[in-house]
């Protein structure tokens, strides 16, 4: 361990109040800008403040994020959640913990042999008197620490910590009683339930209202809010707000300003008009002329060329969106499960048109999905709501058929690729072209038409077109640039305009369908010269933690053999080059009626120094299952007049019948930086699953889904 | 719209309440017993969220008539609980952690406590037809199975 930098947050935030609050005799409550959306971010950051500041797991409780009190650390995405906020409570960690000893040490009078340390409190062997986190965090010193940016090697010195790592989950014990609340329960008095009322599809204008459907609004004391064309209803009764929603349906009208394209959305991907970047070494994007594809004439140069398709992908959290607003004395108070909690405050501001101090965001949990789903829009649509009704609490939800239907999807994309292999197996030439609608449409102060209903409110249908990140890895080229040492490579970024359907960041955003594509087509090239899956890899990389994940999977996965009629595949992948390491083995049988049966999935993953292994399990584990689902069974239907895929059972995800036996392997590497492990593991499962099924079929299958349909297209082409 | 009497048992706790005939007993238990630990997921018998314990059987009360439920025992996961303690599954999932964002969990519970209730050795088949139908976004399912498994071995 040479240095630690404690990583941005600690930048605006360097106070040890930024981050902990000891007011309370024996508990110690953290603060945090990251929210917990199923990830264990709160277990993780207890864990690593009581590791180094030796208090009790079980005295640490993390704060819900609340824009009134919270740090501001950004969005909670992009797997930065340890590795920014984790940083930042180790750092004030590490400063309070060092400062603390000194004071308690000169307070005493004694020597560090000296004292006894539990719970927070430090004891003086000898006389037995006793100084506390407690009682130092009410002097001068304590308020007057700033936190390093960076502890080099002297400060970590003072530092001597167990890497435990056996706790019991912040959350499960009300889980798993049922008591444990979402947004969903929030219950105040006298406050409203609310739905809103939908037309088919994206682009349609309110007409009218029925007017005896207006009177039976009434006559059932139901409210009706509609402004432009936003219309909802709200009742004091949840249930009849329901029923009435079905009723509404048939008694609102609307005129629809334009169709769905329903033409076939890899052909649009291709034809319609684009921005095309080039992406260079590093991964960042530049507005500059895209070199020719070249060729090879040389017989010691074999090249090849392939095009992978994948569908739209939607979050499809199990329990809908929901919000809970009120506006009482010029003032919003939200409770949101959104993972941009700042930006939405600022975005609700902005639409309002008020100052962003009377705007408060709230966090409380949701339904998990990992990306952004309908929680920004509810938030938003509750605030409209809450407007219309001051100093009541609006609960809004959105229904199954909103959360399918309405949610901004992960894109459907395309990736061309081509590259060359030399007699030596050297891979000479590399060539992807990525093409995709946006991932990038969260709301915003500036965006606020990325709010779903702020085109409806304004009756303004006008679509507009995204703008290309230029950012290294950021949204469509995340992962277009690939880790290993190719002679030559030629990168494109496509931002492709007027796609039907609208889309955001989906869990890695580019970076699934980028890895799958390339690691399925290094397969096909090392196949070309008959080189093992390993060795092309390992051939290519010269960074010792890479090679060292790799060379764990190949031995997890030697010591089991294979079941009969089996077939195996691996993939490897760094996520944006710079967070975690994960390489992935996938075993699977394909059944007579092409039905793809996983049996054993090995994941072997770098993560930094180990926060908290359970939470990395679960992410790597959890995020090859989710991954699994998008690989196998997962694409949006619609067509000219509405999304079709409205409900699980056309949009089918992965069930308990098909999760494989996992053998997960983490490496740590105590004193490094944490890197992000929420997403790493989804781009290798699709491609180890991808090389299995190519290893199983004897062809390369390339259109994700790996459905019946899809399959027995490409074995019949 | 005219509302009927109902007297309905949840948790060991009888209550008369006046509702809407056709109301599901999700709503029933959430709103008007406030027992929020049952979910609402999709409200088509789709997921699995909103499961519940009537008579000794695992049931979806999404779309389950609450009026059609008079007269018999009703469990949601509050009520799993003997004297304050765990049941043997809820401990099983506290020992593992067998949860992400929480939300399906409840319903999985409920599936799986009705299971051992019936046979404290289920096969492999049996745990699978008992998760059939459960959804689970965040990919909680192999902890949940390790957490399954250990009732089994033990």
């Amino acid at each position: 361990m040479n240095q630690f930098n404690s990583g941005p947050s600690v930048n605006t935030y360097n106070k040890l109040s930024h981050w902990f609050d000891f007011s309370n005799p024996g508990i110690l409550k953290v603060y945090s800008g990251k929210i917990d959306i199923g990830q264990h971010i709160s277990s993780t950051l207890a864990l690593i403040t009581s590791k180094i500041t030796e208090i009790k797991y079980d005295q640490i409780e993390i704060i819900k994020l609340s824009t009134d009190i919270s740090p501001n650390e950004g969005i909670t995405a992009s797997s930065l959640s340890v590795a920014n906020s984790g940083s930042a409570i180790k750092a004030a960690s590490i400063a309070l913990k060092i400062i603390f000893l000194n004071y308690a040490l000169e307070k005493l009078k004694i020597k560090n042999e000296d004292i006894l340390f539990e719970n927070g409190v430090i004891k003086d062997k000898n006389s037995n008197k006793t100084i506390s986190y407690w009682d130092f965090s009410k002097t001068d010193e304590f308020r007057e620490v700033i936190i390093p940016e960076i502890f080099d090697e002297n400060s970590l010195k003072k530092i001597n910590y167990e890497n435990n790592q056996k706790i019991e989950l912040k959350t499960i014990n009300e889980i798993i009683t049922g008591k444990y609340k979402y947004v969903h329960d929030i219950n105040f008095p006298k406050m409203l339930h609310s739905r809103i009322v939908r037309p088919p599809s994206y682009h349609c204008k309110l007409i009218k209202v029925n007017e005896d459907f207006k009177k039976r609004l009434v006559e059932n004391e139901i409210e009706l809010f509609v402004k432009g064309s936003f219309v909802a209803i709200l009742s004091l009764d949840e249930f009849l707000v329901i029923k009435f929603l079905e009723i509404a349906k048939n008694n609102i009208f609307w005129e629809e300003i334009q169709q769905l394209s329903n033409n076939n959305v890899f052909s649009s991907l291709e034809k319609h008009e684009k921005e095309s970047l080039l992406v260079k070494s590093g991964g960042e994007a530049f507005y500059e002329e895209i070199p020719e594809k070249k060729s090879f004439d040389d017989p010691k140069i074999e090249s090849l060329s392939t095009i992978f398709k994948k569908s739209y992908l939607m979050h499809g959290p199990i329990g809908p969106s929901a919000s809970c607003a009120i506006y009482n004395d010029k003032e919003f108070t939200v409770f949101s499960h959104s993972q941009s909690i700042f930006a939405l405050k600022h975005s609700i501001s902005k639409y309002f048109d008020i100052d962003s101090n009377l705007v408060t965001l709230k966090f409380m949990p949701g339904s998990g999905c990992y990306g952004h789903n309908g929680a920004d829009d509810v938030a938003f649509e509750a605030s409209v709501i809450a407007k219309g009704y001051p100093e009541r609490y609006i609960l809004l939800k959105w229904t199954r058929e909103d959360e399918h239907s309405w949610e901004p999807y992960g894109s459907a994309s395309l990736n061309k690729v081509f590259g060359a292999i030399n007699d030596d197996g050297e891979i000479v030439y590399w060539s992807n072209e990525a093409y995709s609608d946006t991932y990038l449409s969260r709301p915003s102060d500036i965006e606020l038409n990325n709010f779903i209903s702020f085109k409806f409110l304004t009756n303004n249908f006008v679509k507009t077109k995204s703008k290309p990140k230029t950012s290294a890895h950021m949204g469509i080229h995340r992962n277009l640039d690939p880790i290993y040492n190719f002679k030559e490579n030629r990168l494109v970024k496509n931002l492709v305009h007027d796609l039907p359907l609208r889309t955001s960041a989906l869990r890695t955003l580019g970076a699934f369908a980028n890895i799958t594509a390339s690691e399925s087509f290094l397969n096909d090239l090392a196949s070309i010269k008959n080189i093992d899956p390993f060795d092309i890899r390992i051939n290519h990389l010269d960074d010792e933690r890479a090679l060292a994940v790799l060379k764990s999977l190949k031995k997890e996965m030697d010591f089991f053999k294979p079941k009969e009629d089996s077939f195996r595949g691996i993939a490897f992948s760094r996520y944006k080059n710079s967070a975690a390491y994960c390489a992935v083995g996938v075993e699977l049988n394909v059944t007579d009626d092409l039905e793809i049966k996983l049996n054993h999935a090995w994941i072997s993953v770098d993560a930094g120094e180990i926060a908290y292994e359970d939470g990395i399990k679960a992410q790597v584990e959890g995020g090859f299952i989710q991954a699994a689902s998008w690989t196998l069974y997962e694409e949006v239907i619609f067509d000219s007049k509405e999304i079709i895929s409205k409900d699980w059972h056309s949009y089918k995800i992965i069930g308990f019948d098909n999760i494989p036996v996992f053998t997960t392997s983490i490496i740590d590497q105590k004193g490094c930086a944490y890197l992000g492990v929420g997403e790493v593991v989804a781009g290798p499962t699709g491609a180890a699953i991808s090389n299995a099924l190519c290893n199983a079929l004897g062809q390369r299958i390339k259109t994700l889904p790996f459905t019946k349909d899809n399959i027995t297209k490409e074995l019949l082409n | 719209m005219s509302k009927v009497e109902c007297e309905l048992n949840i948790n060991g706790l009888s209550k008369k309440i006046n509702i809407h005939n056709d109301k599901p007993l999700i709503y029933v238990i959430r709103d008007d017993f406030g027992l929020t630990g049952t979910k609402l997921g999709c409200g088509l018998e789709q997921c699995g969220s909103c499961a519940v314990i009537i008579d000794g059987e695992k049931k979806l009360s999404c779309n389950l008539l609450a009026i059609e439920c008079e007269k018999k025992e009703i469990i949601t996961v509050e009520g799993l609980q003997i004297e304050s303690e765990l049941n043997h599954v809820q401990e099983a999932f506290r020992k593992f952690n067998a949860a992400q964002c929480g939300y399906c969990t409840s319903g999985i519970i409920i599936s799986v406590t009705a299971l051992f209730d019936k046979n404290q050795n289920p096969s492999s088949q049996e745990v699978q037809n008992a998760l059939d139908g459960h959804l689970c976004r965040c990919g909680s399912h192999s902890v949940v199975l390790r957490a399954i498994d250990s009732l089994i071995e033990n």
